[in-house]
């Protein structure tokens, strides 16, 4: 137990240079750890071992010990196991550095500033998307040995070699709840990157916002490898810097690990690392007591950097930052149902592929940030936030914006976000900012503040500053800082409030100038009931940035705006060599140039010379009228964007939809299926033709539509991705193909649970089911699915597929279809829908 | 004898995604992609190159070999291979490997999805190639410190490969630590993430071998 004269381990790190110990693994492979043994299972077994490396640790003058619980979690040691229970083995981990201690403090010249941090590594797994652990999982899993750690007594916690940004925030969380001091040191490649991508700034913001007390990095490279990675460390983080890295590389000499660093070189790069404002030092793999006492005796005389608060804002994804304060940010408004039938359609048929296509558009049209709204009365808010948010985040690493005002929504989307996210939003009512700063202060965030209150939103700029103050104020109180509230001033319609834009500029102006405040506006409020929106609201726009307009929550598919925008940055200096306009104005020009071929085509006129005559191949004997040859070549090469613009010159000529699909789609289909099958054309030539084809569909759908035919269906099919299997590559061609064909889809996605397959079987009523499994590992959960359809379903088809299905494996496990590829699907569809 | 597991960051410049392997795992055939098939690989290779971050660890071991019946001891256990006892026939050591494209590639393929599925299914297929790059990159550094000892090498096998049980995945990262080295990590049902990753088992001899194997 720490003893109360001792000092806090915070103060003792405030005060000036600590030292934690060296490497622990090398050490005791060099005493025998033989490989694949776990080292936390010497705590029972070479307690001696464990005691004297403490020991000599001390001796070289670290302060604080790290235990040898590295992998010490109940993955590997489960809480019941009659040998080495969890609990045991960080209770002997702990108890042998709580001896060093008390063995060499007898010592009067060694001090007192001696700690016990409990030692915490990864769990070796991704986490979803990328691998198979829940977020949740993990934290669980991270919490029953910080629990451990506690009954034990330790006086800090150490989650250290983090590679992922998004586990180091399950370990942060479940350490926070020990009241001790957390400490997070990850790992960085000699790209300078965590792992799954983050870099330095990344992982200080997120790690901060989640109230970590010291911040560093340790492992992977030696102390010269890590300088750049420390700069950044210094430079954005404002609590103390913490650098434990490895004696550099280990290579093998004589059948001997050798760590190229020695003690003395370890030393003089560690005096550079201090001179750059680390101020907690020691090491990590292939260090040694030589190398701690080397580094202590030169840094020692040194006088450490002082500390200093950091005062720039970021967001965060997984992976990258983005800045506030400089050039405006842009937040994509669209992930929003408010005034938008289809959205509205996609959240109540959970149509989770549309939100994701409208979130990656936005991406396309250069958002810096995705702003997040599913909610919808009749549905449950929460559940789809939370499946939202983590589907965005597996395919963008722009950083979101979490937008409820359901408190559990919000709660549950902050804890499960993979970053530093914005809240939005928290305003002047005493009862909203008692619900939403305790979330920020846990789990970190850029919090969206309205200037609106109890009393209504104040008609001065005057009263719409008083309630940013008071916001501030209580924020601090919850250990928010002013730099992570971003204040609203609220733009109202001109067209019911005339003065309401002047007093929103105003109001934007006095924030940032005499509260030095940062701003958001939802921009285009400001012309509600007005026609023409966008002329006003661009306008707007350019006058709130003139303003000192920090961010705005915007549509980055108008045009009017995103002119406004590059135009801005452009003539403010914030758009070096004006690089971003420049690359703006030729998106544009290209656009233009589309949309006048467009109306070219549509005319009739000027098409004549883009015509080239197709080759009469012996493919396209089948194709009778020539003036469908263009089009069906197209598609069976694939030229997708030219295949839209041939079916629309085919309907302005007053060919007959019908007749275009009859004549020249589905043939052109057959000609590449046929293709595939004989083995003359191959897959990428496959999909590119469905996808030309696609693209020839949605011209005729549009025309369909308006004539109410909206064309046949030819069946319906299940497709999944079984249980266990998260790769769902092969599931997704298939359905590609089969849409092409006729077929409406109902896809399921990837790992999904046999009884989901089989209720939505019998509540949709549908015939074939089609599963694929790439591992064989996965196809015993393809059986069980077959199984559970036969007994719940009885009649329902299933056809499999995947990297290892075979007909051997497929009659096995009772399959009534083997699909050898895509083609077979369709193939075997036409067979059950009698589709000749 | 100490076994450190050590680490090898191969270039990016200086592996080859070949076109020949991606159309392999296109199913080509043998036949050459042309037109625009062609040049939606190419365009892949090249985005695939630069977002991969190649890494690999690596470590030897001595091994026992009881070809009599199959059992190999490896130092996470024994295992039993008919395939793999006769492939690493006079071998007494092994080098354990495991090599990765890295975790970008896996979510720009996920978002690749919704611009194109031929785009993905290509991007898949370089991706496959391209940690075979990897593999063939590690390998020839393998074969280099081999042949500094006079030794030989015997082509890679991988667990899954034959009747060399997937499970050994279990005991290869045991020892490896892929995880903590290169960040490579293994699921319940014995896949790997970051999806383009391989591990492998590569004999070293005194003498010249076959280099292929029949499974």
């Amino acid at each position: 137990m720490s003893t109360t004269e001792k000092r806090n381990v915070m103060e003792k790190i405030r005060e000036g240079f600590t030292y934690f110990e060296g490497g622990c693994g090398t050490i005791l492979q060099a005493v025998g750890l033989k490989p694949g043994e776990l080292p936390e299972t010497w705590n029972l077994t070479h307690g001696d071992v464990i005691e004297k490396m403490h020991s000599d640790y001390i001796k070289a003058g670290a302060n604080i010990l790290k235990t040898n619980t590295f992998g010490g979690n109940i993955l590997k040691f489960p809480a019941d196991d009659p040998e080495m229970p969890l609990d045991v083995i960080i209770a002997s981990a702990v108890s042998h550095a709580r001896n060093a201690i008390e063995n060499m403090e007898k010592d009067p010249s060694v001090g007192k500033d001696h700690f016990v941090a409990l030692d915490i590594g990864p769990l070796g797994h991704l986490l979803k998307p990328l691998g198979d652990m829940e977020f949740e999982r993990a934290y669980e899993i991270f919490k029953a040995t910080v629990d451990s750690g506690m009954k034990a007594g330790v006086d800090l916690i150490l989650v250290e070699t983090m590679t992922d940004i998004y586990e180091s925030k399950a370990a942060v969380l479940a350490a926070k709840e020990s009241g001790l001091p957390v400490v997070l040191t990850t790992a960085y490649d000699e790209s300078h990157k965590l792992l799954t991508g983050a870099d330095p700034c990344t992982v200080v913001a997120v790690a901060e916002g989640l109230g970590v007390d010291c911040i560093g990095v340790n492992c992977s490279l030696g102390p010269d490898q890590m300088m750049e990675i420390v700069d950044g460390l210094v430079k954005y983080a404002s609590v103390p810097v913490v650098v434990n890295p490895n004696a550099g590389l280990p290579r093998t000499e004589n059948g001997r690990i050798i760590f190229d660093v020695k003690p003395e070189d370890f030393a003089e790069a560690m005096v550079k690392i201090a001179s750059k404002g680390a101020r907690v030092l020691g090491g990590c793999c292939g260090t040694t007591p030589s190398h701690i006492a080397a580094m202590i005796d030169s840094v020692k005389e040194m006088t450490p950097l002082p500390l200093t608060e950091k005062n720039d804002t970021f967001i965060t994804s997984y992976t990258r930052s983005v800045r506030f304060g400089g050039k405006p940010i842009l937040i994509g408004e669209r992930i929003n149902p408010t005034g938008k039938k289809r959205f509205k359609q996609a959240l109540r048929e959970h149509d989770i592929d549309h939100i994701l296509q409208v979130g990656m558009d936005e991406q396309d049209n250069h958002a810096d940030v995705l702003d997040v709204n599913v909610g919808l009365p009749e549905i449950d808010e929460v559940a789809m936030m939370c499946e939202v948010v983590s589907e965005l985040q597996a395919i963008t690493d722009l950083p979101l914006q979490i937008d409820t005002t359901d408190p559990i929504a919000m709660e549950k989307a902050l804890r499960l976000y993979n970053g530093k996210p914005m809240i939005n939003s928290v305003n002047g009512k005493e009862e909203v900012m008692e619900q939403v700063f305790p979330l920020a202060a846990k789990y970190g965030g850029l919090v969206v503040a309205l200037t609106i209150d109890e009393e209504g939103i104040p008609k001065t700029a005057e009263g719409r500053l008083d309630i940013a103050k008071k916001i501030y104020a209580r924020a601090a109180e919850y250990g928010i800082k002013k730099k992570d509230i971003i204040i609203d001033p609220l733009a109202m319609s001109i067209s019911a409030e005339p003065d309401s834009a002047l007093v929103t500029l105003e109001a934007l102006k006095r924030i940032h100038d005499e509260l030095g405040g940062l701003t958001s506006l939802g921009v285009s409020n400001i012309s509600f009931g007005l026609p023409c929106r966008e002329i006003v609201n661009s306008i707007f726009f350019t006058q709130a940035m003139n303003n000192g307009l920090s961010a705005a929550i915007m549509n980055p598919a108008s045009t009017e705006m995103m002119k406004a925008y590059y135009a801005f940055c452009a003539l403010n200096m914030q758009d070096e060599n004006c690089m971003s306009f420049i690359g703006f104005a030729e998106e544009y020009k290209a656009a233009e140039d589309e949309k006048a071929a467009r109306l070219a085509v549509g005319g009739g006129a000027a098409t004549g010379e883009k015509k080239s005559p197709v080759k009469k191949s012996s493919l396209y004997e089948s194709i009778e009228d020539e003036r469908k040859l263009p089009l069906v070549d197209c598609i069976v090469k694939g030229m997708k964007d030219r295949a839209g613009v041939l079916t629309e010159e085919l309907l302005n000529e007053g060919m007959d939809s019908l007749e275009i699909i009859d004549g020249a789609l589905i043939p052109a289909l057959d000609i590449v299926g046929r293709g595939f099958e004989k083995k003359t054309m191959f897959l990428p030539q496959l999909l590119m033709s469905a996808e030309s084809a696609s693209a020839a569909f949605a011209v005729i759908r549009g025309t369909l539509k308006k004539s109410g035919d909206e064309g046949k269906i030819k069946g319906r099919i299940i497709l999944a991705t079984v249980k266990g299997d998260i790769h769902d590559i092969g599931k997704n061609i298939v359905k590609v193909l089969l849409e092409n064909y006729g077929y409406e889809v109902i896809d399921l996605g990837k790992d999904v649970a046999p009884e989901l397959i089989v209720e939505t079987a019998i509540a949709e009523d549908i015939k074939l089911v089609g599963l694929s499994a790439l591992m064989t590992t996965t196809v015993p959960s393809m059986e069980e699915t077959i199984k559970q359809l036969q007994k719940e379903k009885t009649g329902t088809l299933v056809m499999v597929g995947g990297a290892v299905m075979t007909q051997e494996y497929a009659d096995m496990i009772g399959a009534d279809h083997y699909s050898k590829d895509a083609m077979g699907s369709v193939r075997y569809a036409e067979k059950v829908f009698e589709v000749s | 004898m100490e076994h450190p597991v050590l680490i090898y960051i191969p270039a990016v410049d200086e592996l080859e995604i070949r076109v020949q392997e991606v159309t392999r795992y296109l199913g080509y055939g043998g036949n050459p992609a042309e037109g625009e098939d062609l040049k939606l690989i190419e365009k892949k290779i090249a985005e695939v190159k630069k977002i991969m971050a190649p890494k690999a660890c690596y470590a030897r071991y001595s091994f026992e070999n009881d070809e009599e019946n199959s059992m190999l001891t490896f130092p996470y256990g024994e295992t039993k291979s008919e395939v793999l006892s006769r492939h690493l026939s006079g071998c007494s050591e092994v080098f354990i490997f495991a090599a990765t494209i890295g975790a970008v590639f896996d979510r720009s393929l996920q978002r690749t999805r919704f611009l194109s599925m031929s785009e993905t299914a290509v991007m898949q297929a370089v991706g496959a190639a391209a940690v075979e790059a990897v593999c063939d990159s590690v390998n020839g550094m393998l074969e280099q410190k081999a042949a500094e000892e006079s030794k030989y090498l015997r082509a890679r096998f991988s667990p899954g490969y034959g009747d060399f049980e997937l499970e050994n995945q279990r005991g290869i990262f045991s020892v490896l630590n892929p995880a903590k080295n290169v960040g490579i990590t293994l699921m319940d049902t014995m896949i790997m993430a970051p999806e383009k990753s391989v591990t492998a088992v590569i004999g070293i001899s005194d003498k010249p071998g076959r280099n292929g194997y029949e499974t």
